[in-house]
C-alpha cells in the first residue's frame, strides 16, 4: 500500500510522525477514537450518579467519585482499543476466499513500551487513588472514634436488629443523626450476613462470635436503606430494613419515643 | 455444494423447528420447576368482625386469622394427609393449618396462635421483645406481657419485608412461650395426644398494599449449624408469605 | 508401557484381542456397576443408623456418591490396567491397540477410549450438555427474576437454581476450551501422536462424566442454598443436596489434576521435532498456562469441600465458630483456588481468539512475546489477588491494601492480550467468518468485565459495589463475554477439523448477533440495578429495580434463542454439512496439514517445524 511505503521513506522519526498522522486509516482511527472516548466519558459523567442512590455520606461521595473519575480515566485506553478494533472491522472482507495478505508486522518494540507504559501509569494512578482514599478513610475512622454514635448491628438468619449502647435502645430500623460520625459493631448470629446500609456506601461481613467494625461519616438527611449482602439461605432476600439519616432533633425524638416505650423499638 | 446437502428451504424449516423445539423444552422444564416449586399452602384469608377504634383514635375495619404451631406437620395438617410428610420428617415442627395469610390494607387484625410445642434458647435475644403489636404487648393466655424470657421461648412469629418506595414498612415480632417438659410429657409418648396449650393473642395494624415474609427466629432445625438447617431452610413449616391486599 | 507405531493404518496389526475382558466394557456396564455400588453403600450404611440426624444423612449420601463415581470407573474398566501393575503385568499390544484403535466406529464414545480424538468429542458433546443445563437454569432465574415478588418459584428453588447454575457453568467453562480443544487439536498442532499418557486422557473424561449424574442429584435432594462459592458456615448447615455439592467438587478436582498433568507434561514432552517454545501455537501456550495453573488451584478447594464434608458429617467444626472454627478458613482456601480458576477459564478462550485472529486477518501475531507475558504475567499475578473477595469479610482489613495492589497491577499483563489482538488487527483487513466476529465481540465484552473490574478492586468502591448485581453483571462480561464466546470462536474455527463439515454460516451469524446483543442488554441491566443498590443472589427485588430486570431477562431470552441455533447449526453441520476441505482457512498451524479423519497417529510422518505458524503477511521491509 502505498501509505505503507511512504511511512519508510520518512528520514526522520518527527516525519515520519507526521505522514503517519497524515495516513487516511490513521486519521480515521483517530476519529474513532475521539467518538469511543467521548461516549465513554459522558457514560461516567451522566450514567453513575443517576443509577447510584442518593449520597448520604462521605463513604457513598467517595465511592461515587471512583465510579465516575475511573472511567473517565479509562476512556482514552478503551477509546484506542475500540478505534482500531472498528477501523479494521469496518475495513472487513467478506465472500468465501480468503482476502490478500496484509503487512507482515511482527512486533513494534515502540509500541509495546508505550503500551506497558501508559497501563502501569494507568494502574498507578488508580492504586494511588484508592490507597489515599482507603488512608483518608482509616485516619478520619481513629480520630472520629471517640465522637462516633456506637450502633451495635445483629444479623440474624433473616433479620437485622440493632442495638443503642449509648442510648440503650433496641430497634429494627437504623436511625442516624446526620453530621455525627457512626460506628457500627457487627455481629452474626449464625452464617455470614453482609450489613448493607446502601446509601450510607459501606459494608461489613457479619460472622458469629467476632465483631467486625465498619465507619461511616453520614453528611446528608434522607432514607436509608438496610441490605444483606451475602447469601445467608432461606429469605435472604428478604433480608432488609430501613431507617433513616436525620437531623440532631428528629434523632432524639426518636430515641426519645424509643425509651418511652421501655428501650424497645415498636 | 458436494454432497447432497438439504435445500435452503429444507434447512430454514428445520432450523425454525429446532428453536420451536427448544423453546418448547426449556419452557417445559421451567413450567415443570414451576408446578413443583408453586407455593403449595393453602391461603388462610382474615375474616372481618367488626370496626374498632385503635389508640391513636381512628377507627379501622376489624379483622381475625387464627393458626397454631405444633411439634410435628402431622399435627399441624399444614402439608396435607401428612401420613409420611415431606419424605419422612415426622419431627419437624410446624405452623398450621396455614403458613400464608392474606389480610385486608389498612385495617386492624387481631392474630389467636394456639401453640403446642415446647422450647428454649432464641439465637438472637432480641426476638424474646414484642415488637410492632397496637398496643406493645401480646396476651399470653389472657396475660399481657411486652416480653419472654429469651431462654423460654417457643418459636417466634416474626413479619418483615422489603421497604421499597410502593410498599409501607411492617415488622411484627411475636415469641412464643414454650410448653413444659410435664406439658408435653403425654405428647412424647404418644404424638397423638397434644398438650392443651397456650394461647396467644395479639393485634397490629396493616398499612398499604404489599407483600411480605414471615419466619420464626427460634432455631428449630435441630442438630444442624445453630439450627437453622433442615425445617427452618424450608417454608411452609417455619416461614410463609403475608400479602397485605387492597380492598 | 507401549507406544503406538508411526505405521499407516495399513501396515498395522489388527487388533483382535477376542477374550479380553475390555472389549465387553463400556459405559453401559459402567452405569451398572456404579448404580450397584450406589444403592448398595446406601442401604448397607443406612441400616442402624438414626435418618433423623442430618449428620448420618450427610455420611450415607457422601459415601453412596463416591462410591457411584468408583464403581462407574470400575465397570468400564479404568482400573485393569492399574490392577495388572499390581500382578506385575500390564495390558496386552493389542488390548491397548483396541482402547485406542479407529476401527469401532461411534461405539468407542461410549468406551474407556484412549485416542485423543475420541476424548476431544466426548468433551465437546459434555461441555454442550452442560451448557445446556446451566443455560437452561439461567433462563429459569432470569424468568423468576422479571418481576417482583418471586411468582415463578420460591425462594428455596431460587436459591438452589442460583448455585446450580453457577457451578454447572462454571465446571462447564473450565473445560469449554481445554476440554474439546485441548484434546482433539492440541496434540496435532504440536505435531505429537497422541497425548502423553492416554489411559489417563480417558481417565479424566469418565471420572468428570461420573460428577454429573451427581451434581444433577443435588436437584432431588432439595437443591442447595449456598450459591456455587458454598461459603460455609451456610454450607454446614445446608439439607442433603450440598453432600452433591460437596461430591462433585472432590470428584471434578481429580478429573482436572489428571487432565492437567497430562496435558502439561504433553507440551513439554512431546512437540514436533523443530518447535522450540517460541514456535509453539500460541493456543498451545494459553491452554498450558491454564492448566498449569489449575493443577495447585483445584486442590485447594479440593480440600475445602473436604473439609465441609467432614463438618457436616462427623462434626470437626473447621468452620463453626462456636467449637473454634471459622468460615474465613474457607473463604481463603475457596479463593485461593476461585481467582485463579477464573483465568483458567479465561485463558485458553483469550488464547484461541489469538490462534484466530491471525489466519483471518493474514497477518503474523502482533507481538508474540507480548502475549506470552501477558498469560504469563496474569497466571503469576492470579495468585497473590484471592483477598480481593474477602475486603468486606472483615477478615483482615490491614490487608486490603495489599491485596489491592496485586489486583489492580492484574491490568498490565490484561492490557498485553489485548495490545496482541488490536495490534493483530491494525491495518488488517479481516475476513469475516463467524471465527473473526468473535474476536470482535471479545474485545468489547472484555473490555466492559476488565474496566469494571478495576473498579471492584478498588476497596473504597467495593465496598459499595461487593454483593451486589454489579458484580454479577461484570463476571459474566469476562466469564460469558469473553471466555465463553473465545470457545465459541475455537469451536466455529476447529469444526472442520473435528467433524470433516463446515459450520452453518447463516445459522452461525444469526446466532452469534442473537447471543451478543442479548448478552450485552441482559448485563447492562445487571450493571444498573447493581449500581442502584440490588444484591446479588435474591430471589425478590424492590420495585425501584423491576425496568431494568425486564429488559435484562428479555435479553436473556435473547441469548437463550441464540443459543439454541447455535446448538442446531452445530447439529446440522455435523450431519449434514458442507464437506469441508483439510485446510478451509489457510492455516498455518500442524493440524491443518492433517486430513478428516484424523489418522489415529495423526502424522504419516512426524512432522518437523522450520517456524512458527504466524508466517503471514507481505513483507514489512
Ligand atoms: C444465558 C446466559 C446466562 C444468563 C442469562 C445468566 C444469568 C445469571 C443470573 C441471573 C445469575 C444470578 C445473579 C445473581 O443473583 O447473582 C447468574 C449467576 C451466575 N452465573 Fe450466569 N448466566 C448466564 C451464563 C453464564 C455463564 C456462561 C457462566 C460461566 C461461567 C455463568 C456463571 C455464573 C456464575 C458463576 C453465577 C454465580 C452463581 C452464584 O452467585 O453462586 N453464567 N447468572
Ligand atoms: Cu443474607
Ligand atoms: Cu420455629
Ligand atoms: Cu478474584
Amino acid at each position: 500500500m502505498a501509505d505503507h511505503e511512504s511511512e519508510l521513506l520518512a528520514p526522520t522519526p518527527g516525519a515520519r510522525v507526521s505522514t503517519f498522522l497524515k495516513r487516511k486509516d490513521v486519521s480515521q482511527t483517530l476519529l474513532l477514537w475521539v467518538f469511543f472516548t467521548a461516549v465513554f466519558v459522558v457514560l461516567g459523567l451522566w450514567a453513575y450518579p443517576k443509577w447510584m442512590p442518593v449520597v448520604l455520606s462521605k463513604q457513598m461521595q467517595a465511592n461515587e467519585d471512583i465510579m465516575i473519575w475511573f472511567t473517565v480515566i479509562s476512556a482514552p485506553i478503551a477509546g484506542v482499543v475500540l478505534s482500531i478494533a472498528a477501523k479494521s472491522f469496518l475495513n472487513m472482507h467478506r465472500g468465501d476466499t480468503p482476502p490478500e495478505d496484509g503487512v507482515a508486522i511482527r512486533t513494534n518494540g515502540p509500541v509495546v513500551i508505550v503500551w506497558t507504559a501508559t497501563s502501569v501509569l494507568f494502574c498507578i494512578v488508580a492504586i494511588v487513588w484508592g490507597l489515599v482514599a482507603l488512608n483518608t478513610e482509616s485516619i478520619a475512622a481513629a480520630t472520629d472514634a471517640p465522637k462516633s454514635l456506637i450502633v451495635d448491628v445483629t444479623g440474624s438468619q433473616w433479620v437485622w436488629s440493632f442495638y443503642y449502647p449509648q442510648q440503650n435502645i433496641h430497634t429494627h430500623t437504623l436511625n442516624l443523626p446526620v453530621n455525627q460520625p457512626v460506628t457500627f459493631n457487627v455481629m452474626s448470629a449464625d452464617v455470614n450476613h453482609s450489613f448493607w446500609p446502601v446509601q450510607l456506601g459501606v459494608k461489613i461481613d457479619a460472622n458469629r462470635l467476632v465483631t467486625t467494625v465498619a465507619h461511616a461519616d453520614p453528611t446528608a438527611t434522607g432514607p436509608l436503606d438496610v441490605k444483606c449482602a451475602e447469601l445467608c439461605g432461606l429469605y435472604h432476600a428478604y433480608m432488609e430494613t430501613s431507617g433513616a439519616v436525620e437531623s440532631p432533633t428528629d434523632f432524639n425524638n426518636w430515641v426519645s419515643s424509643i425509651q418511652a416505650t421501655g428501650g424497645v423499638q415498636q | 455444494m458436494e454432497t447432497a446437502t438439504p435445500s435452503k428451504a429444507r434447512t430454514t424449516i428445520g432450523a425454525l423447528l429446532a428453536v420451536v423445539l427448544g423453546i418448547v423444552v426449556v419452557a417445559g422444564v421451567g413450567l415443570t420447576l414451576h408446578s413443583v416449586s408453586a407455593d403449595p399452602q393453602p391461603k388462610l384469608y382474615a375474616t372481618k368482625v367488626g370496626t374498632i377504634t385503635a389508640a391513636d383514635g381512628k377507627t379501622y375495619n376489624h379483622y381475625t386469622i387464627a393458626d397454631g404451631v405444633y411439634p410435628d406437620p402431622i399435627n399441624s395438617k399444614a402439608h396435607g394427609n401428612c401420613a409420611t410428610c415431606d419424605g419422612g420428617h415426622p419431627s419437624w415442627p410446624s405452623y398450621g393449618p396455614y403458613t400464608d395469610f392474606v389480610l385486608p390494607a389498612n385495617s386492624y387484625i387481631t392474630v389467636t396462635l394456639t401453640v403446642y410445642d415446647s422450647g428454649e434458647k432464641l439465637n438472637t435475644p432480641y426476638f424474646g421483645s414484642v415488637v410492632g403489636t397496637v398496643d406493645g404487648t401480646v396476651s399470653y393466655d389472657g396475660v399481657a406481657k411486652t416480653s419472654l424470657p429469651p431462654d423460654g421461648v417457643e418459636h417466634t412469629f416474626t413479619l418483615h419485608g422489603l421497604p421499597t418506595s410502593t410498599q409501607d414498612p411492617l415488622f411484627v415480632n411475636v415469641p412464643l412461650p414454650v410448653n413444659t417438659d410435664a406439658e408435653m410429657k403425654a405428647y412424647n409418648a404418644d404424638p397423638t395426644k397434644l398438650p392443651v396449650g397456650h394461647k396467644v393473642v395479639f393485634s397490629f395494624l396493616t398499612h398499604g398494599a404489599g407483600n411480605y415474609v414471615w419466619n420464626c427466629e427460634y432455631p428449630c432445625g435441630d442438630s444442624t449449624y445453630q439450627g437453622f438447617g433442615a425445617v427452618m431452610g424450608q417454608l411452609g413449616y417455619m416461614s410463609g408469605k403475608v400479602s397485605v391486599v387492597n380492598g | 508401557m507401549t507406544t503406538l507405531s508411526h505405521a499407516p493404518a495399513s501396515s498395522r496389526p489388527i487388533p483382535n484381542p477376542k477374550k479380553s475382558l475390555i472389549t465387553k466394557l463400556n459405559m453401559g456396564t459402567g452405569i451398572v456397576v456404579g448404580v450397584i455400588f450406589c444403592w448398595g453403600t446406601y442401604f448397607a450404611m443406612k441400616a442402624g443408623r438414626d435418618m433423623t440426624d442430618s449428620h448420618n444423612v450427610n455420611k450415607v449420601l457422601l459415601m453412596s456418591m463416591f462410591a457411584w463415581s468408583i464403581g462407574f470407573l470400575i465397570g468400564i474398566g479404568a482400573f485393569i490396567g492399574p490392577f495388572r501393575w499390581l500382578i506385575g503385568k500390564d495390558l496386552t499390544d493389542e488390548e491397548q491397540l483396541y482402547l485406542a484403535v479407529d476401527g469401532q466406529g461411534w461405539k468407542r464414545y461410549f468406551k474407556y477410549c484412549t485416542d485423543h480424538k475420541v476424548v476431544g468429542i466426548q468433551y465437546l458433546v459434555g461441555v454442550m450438555a452442560l451448557l445446556g443445563v446451566g443455560g437452561t437454569m439461567a433462563m429459569m432465574i432470569r424468568t423468576n427474576l422479571a418481576t417482583p415478588g418471586s411468582h415463578f418459584v420460591t425462594p428455596v428453588v431460587y436459591n438452589s437454581l442460583v448455585g446450580l447454575h453457577g457451578i454447572t457453568m462454571i465446571v462447564a467453562m473450565i473445560i469449554v476450551a481445554t476440554g474439546p480443544f485441548g484434546n482433539y487439536i492440541m496434540p496435532i498442532m504440536i505435531g505429537a501422536a497422541d497425548m502423553a499418557f492416554p489411559r489417563l486422557n480417558a481417565l479424566s473424561w469418565w471420572v468428570l462424566f461420573t460428577a454429573v449424574p451427581v451434581l444433577c442429584s443435588a436437584w432431588f435432594l432439595g437443591g442447595i442454598p449456598t450459591g456455587w462459592t458454598a461459603y460455609a458456615p451456610l454450607s454446614d448447615q445446608a439439607g442433603p443436596g450440598m453432600n452433591a455439592f460437596v461430591a462433585t467438587i472432590i470428584i471434578f478436582a481429580v478429573s482436572t489434576a489428571v487432565a492437567g498433568m497430562n496435558i502439561t507434561t504433553t507440551v513439554v514432552a512431546m512437540r514436533a521435532k523443530g518447535m522450540k517454545w517460541n514456535r509453539v501455537p500460541i493456543f498451545v501456550i494459553g491452554a498450558t498456562i491454564s492448566v498449569a495453573l489449575a493443577i495447585p488451584a483445584f486442590p485447594t478447594f479440593m480440600v475445602a469441600m473436604i473439609q465441609t464434608g467432614l463438618d457436616r458429617t462427623i462434626a470437626t467444626g473447621f468452620y463453626d465458630a462456636n467449637v473454634g472454627g471459622s468460615g474465613w478458613l474457607y473463604a481463603n482456601l475457596f479463593w485461593i483456588m476461585g481467582h485463579p480458576e477464573v483465568y483458567v477459564i479465561l485463558i485458553p478462550g483469550v488464547a484461541a481468539l489469538m490462534e484466530i485472529a491471525p489466519v483471518f486477518v493474514r497477518k503474523p501475531l502482533f507481538s508474540y512475546n507480548a502475549a506470552i507475558a501477558g498469560f504469563a504475567g496474569i497466571a503469576g499475578l492470579s495468585v497473590l489477588v484471592w483477598a480481593h473477595h474477602m475486603y468486606m469479610a472483615g477478615w483482615m482489613p490491614s490487608l486490603n491494601g495489599p491485596f489491592m495492589v496485586t489486583t489492580e497491577f492484574i491490568s498490565v499483563p490484561t492490557g498485553l492480550l489485548f495490545l496482541v489482538l488490536i495490534g493483530t488487527l491494525w491495518r488488517g483487513r479481516p475476513w469475516m467468518k463467524l471465527p473473526m466476529l468473535c474476536v470482535y465481540a471479545f474485545i468489547w465484552n472484555f473490555l466492559i468485565g476488565g474496566i469494571t473490574g478495576i473498579y471492584l478492586s478498588d476497596v473504597p468502591a467495593d465496598n459499595y459495589l461487593h454483593g451486589s448485581m454489579y458484580v454479577t453483571a461484570h463476571f459474566h462480561y469476562t466469564l460469558m463475554g469473553a471466555a465463553l464466546t473465545g470457545a465459541i470462536g475455537g469451536l466455529a474455527y476447529w469444526f472442520p477439523k473435528m467433524t470433516g463439515r463446515m459450520l452453518n454460516e447463516r445459522g452461525g451469524y444469526i446466532s452469534f448477533w442473537f447471543i451478543q446483543i442479548g448478552f450485552n442488554v441482559l448485563f447492562l441491566g445487571m450493571f444498573i440495578v447493581g449500581a442502584e443498590g440490588q444484591p446479588r443472589r435474591v430471589a425478590d427485588y424492590a420495585h425501584l429495580y423491576s425496568h431494568a430486570n425486564l429488559i435484562s431477562t428479555m435479553g436473556a431470552y435473547s441469548v437463550g434463542i441464540g443459543m439454541i441455533i447455535l446448538l442446531w447449526a452445530i447439529v446440522h453441520s455435523w450431519r449434514s454439512g458442507k464437506i469441508a476441505p483439510m485446510n478451509p482457512w489457510g492455516a498455518k498451524t500442524l493440524e491443518w496439514t492433517v486430513p478428516y479423519p484424523v489418522p489415529l497417529v495423526n502424522f504419516d510422518q512426524p512432522p518437523v517445524v522450520t517456524s512458527d505458524p504466524y508466517g503471514y503477511g507481505r513483507s514489512a521491509k
